[in-house]
């Protein structure tokens, strides 16, 4: 009695005896292998195969149903040794050194999706046949991928396209290759050990012949091949690094692309580079065009990445030219898409324009000049990340001084302005507002430069700057810029008030005082340029503050330090220090010292 | 030692295109018939050798096929030449009688 196992060899099915099968499967494999680089492999493989079944169905019949060991050997007779392929049609100089285990060695196990047990692709089930687990699990976890951006599908139809089909029969058994229990892992082990042996000595003996110098050329050679040996399997292991370096940076890299363009919350990144696209790009079909291009540009190099690297890691051989091809091509649209719209963006750029607005400015006193902080009013209700108590609250981080933000639903774009004094030529105070813009003509600049809105509100002796302007998303990001320009005539005082250091830039005075140090004062214009009224004594703002905290002792209200704590009420204290912790009330006493703890209320007394 | 084998795989290798398209040109076939008319001028010893040199004619042009279903296993592959395998085939023929007539020279210096 004898086991069979049942195959399906070009839809026909057979029943083998198992030995038998062991035979056939070793020698398919063997073929396949043989055949795998050349052109059109696949497409010989199956003709060799359905022709196996034709054979084998000439042995078979009602009466004798099973295949036996004879009917293989018949088969491999006829259609001929691996070898004796290589020779006859390959010619001699392709010869392999592949080609020498022709049905000795166990099927090694290569990657191959599983048409048989797919779901889309057969891509998981092919997995699980080359690591041996059940692919549900992997199923699983790409779907659970698919929610961070969709790299799940990413990855999936990269694996289709770079993993070939198991189609035919040698495939299968390549796929399943051989199992990896104990026996054959013991095996393996002994084998590599057995090998790495041969190798060692072999190595030891090519020294020795070098240290002989009996044949210097010789020697020379030898070592040469040596190194070149050594040198080759340090590069196999290499190339293996570079292939899941290539994965896994790919990965993180389409990730990053994915998350930057379309906006997907990928870690804690919450910059949403579309929002730009759009603000930079002109409405409508530039827009997709732009967002498409970069998303190709930069997302097929990325995918050709970790393609290559699953086929290195996976030693899939089979190069697929329609690939690269299609790749290659898809690269050029996306590069002529993004030039396309480039000129066209860059167009919209060609003219500025600039508009002056002059506003009167009623000046008796020493005017105050401040800052209204708008960013707190936009981008409230996109607030996704932790910010620090007191942090701006912008929707998106500075960019260029520009930023996006929101508000009733609106998108802006908001620029920082900026402040400028400079001496009246005429003797009255005003404000010069200068508003700038760019589009692809003269009118178009200027129309934009009008739609900027930027508010100064005066009110009695103050006036108050907004520290952003501001445009509507539809007038999009065209370099808008907004100058307050203060002239104040000879004589005056103004104040500038702390809230301004973010807003002023650059006002020039005459001893030299940089922005930072100039809030918080009052500066009057003279013939020569503004010169600070209260400064004296005071080197900087910073060094008055700490001066300030000097004279800070027991008797004040409270009071923290590295002392412990101390708080001083009208009827009562608190103090905590390396003694215990001292409680006075009007009534009562709580102390907490080494001896224990001692209450004492008035009743005591 | 001089290996004859390789020689004459090297030499039947040379020839069996132009046999193949030979046959082909006296009707369609599938590559059993092929082989069976093959080995009976021992031009190929195994079956093996056929598929991957058809595959190539077919993919160069010169052969193409159609399929054809089997009452005793699967669908049959039938080849046929092309119009251009028929004008490669002619040209081979020629260039085949010429060298054979050189060969044939070179070989029996004295007649």
């Amino acid at each position: 009695m004898n086991k069979t196992v049942t195959i399906n060899i070009s839809g026909i099915i057979f029943h083998i005896e198992e030995d038998a099968y062991e035979k056939l499967s070793k020698y398919l494999a063997a073929i396949k292998s043989l055949f795998n680089k050349a052109d059109g492999g696949n497409e010989i493989m199956s003709d060799i195969e359905s022709r196996i079944a034709e054979m084998l169905q000439g042995k078979t019949s009602t009466v004798k149903q099973v295949v036996l060991m004879s009917d293989v050997d018949y088969v491999i007779d006829n259609m001929g040794k691996p070898e004796e392929f290589v020779s006859e049609a390959m010619g001699s100089g392709d010869t392999d050194a592949e080609v020498g285990n022709s049905g000795e060695e166990p099927v090694k196990r290569r990657l191959f999706r599983d048409g048989d047990n797919k779901v889309i692709g057969g891509v998981c089930s092919g997995i699980g046949h080359y690591f041996g687990f059940d692919p549900v699990w992997l199923r699983i976890a790409l779907l659970l991928l698919f929610f961070f951006g969709g790299t799940g599908i990413l990855l999936y139809l990269i694996l289709w396209i770079a993993i070939p089909e198991a189609k035919t029969t040698a495939d299968k058994l390549m796929m399943k290759g051989e199992k990896a229990d104990i026996n054959n892992i013991s095996k393996a082990v002994k084998e590599e050990a057995e090998q790495l042996k041969k190798r060692m000595e072999k190595y030891g003996k090519d020294f020795r012949d070098l240290s002989d110098r009996a044949a210097p050329r010789n020697a020379a050679e030898k070592a040469i091949d040596f190194m070149g040996d050594v040198l080759t399997n340090i590069g196999r292991v290499l190339f293996k690094i570079l292939g899941v370096l290539m994965v896994i940076i790919g990965l993180i890299f389409f990730l990053g692309l994915f998350s930057s363009i379309f906006g997907v919350s990928f870690m804690t990144s919450n910059v949403e580079g579309s929002e730009w696209i759009d603000m930079v790009l002109l409405d409508g079909k530039d827009f997709y065009i732009g967002l498409i291009g970069i998303a190709i540009f930069v997302g097929t190099p990325i995918v050709m990445m970790i393609y290559g690297g699953v086929k290195i890691l996976f030693k899939v051989r089979y190069s697929n030219r329609w690939v690269n091809l299609s790749a290659g091509i898809l690269w050029l649209v996306g590069f002529v898409m993004l030039i396309y719209v480039g000129t066209r963006t860059s167009q919209d750029f060609n003219k500025v324009a600039k508009l002056r607005e002059n506003i009167a400015v009623q000046q008796n006193d020493t005017l105050v000049l401040k800052m209204n902080e708008l960013s707190i009013n936009y981008g409230e209700l996109e607030v996704s990340d932790e910010k620090e108590e007191g942090e701006r609250n912008y929707y998106h981080g500075h960019r260029n001084g520009y930023m996006i933000g929101k508000h009733d639903n609106t998108k802006y774009l908001l620029g920082n302005a900026s402040l400028n004094v400079i001496k009246s030529q005429n003797g009255t105070t005003d404000l010069v507002i200068v508003k700038e813009a760019r589009g692809n003509s003269k009118d178009m600049a200027r129309l934009r430069a009008k739609h900027i809105v930027y508010n100064v509100v005066q009110q009695n002796n103050e006036i108050i700057f907004d520290d952003l302007f501001r445009v509507n998303s539809l007038d999009k990001f065209r370099k808008q810029d907004v100058t307050a320009i203060l002239r104040i005539p000879v004589g005056k005082v103004i104040y500038l008030d702390k809230s301004l250091e973010s807003l002023i830039y650059d006002i020039e005075n005459v001893t030299n005082t940089y922005d930072g140090d100039m809030v918080g004062r009052r500066w009057k214009m003279t013939e020569a340029g503004l010169v600070c009224v209260d400064c004296e004594g005071l080197i900087s703002v910073s060094d008055h503050y700490n001066g300030k905290d000097d004279d800070s002792d027991a008797d004040k209200e409270l009071n923290i330090n590295v002392n412990g704590v101390n708080i001083n009420a009208k009827d009562a204290s608190i103090k905590v220090d390396s003694n215990g912790v001292n409680i006075n009330s009007k009534e009562s006493k709580v102390v907490i010292d080494k001896h224990g703890v001692h209450v004492n209320t008035a009743k005591d007394k | 030692m001089v290996n004859s084998e390789n020689t004459k795989a090297q030499m039947r290798k040379g020839v069996l295109e132009l046999c193949i398209l030979s046959i082909l040109s006296q009707g369609d076939a599938y590559p059993t018939e092929i082989i069976e008319k093959l080995k009976e001028t021992k031009l190929v010893v195994v079956e093996g050798t056929l598929y991957p040199l058809l595959t190539r004619l077919k993919n160069t042009g010169l052969l193409t096929y159609r399929w054809e279903e089997s009452t005793s296993g699967p669908p049959r592959k039938y080849y046929m030449l092309t119009e251009i395998g028929v004008t490669y085939l002619k040209e081979l023929q020629l260039s085949w009688a010429e060298l054979v007539d050189a060969v044939n020279k070179t070989i029996q210096p004295k007649n």
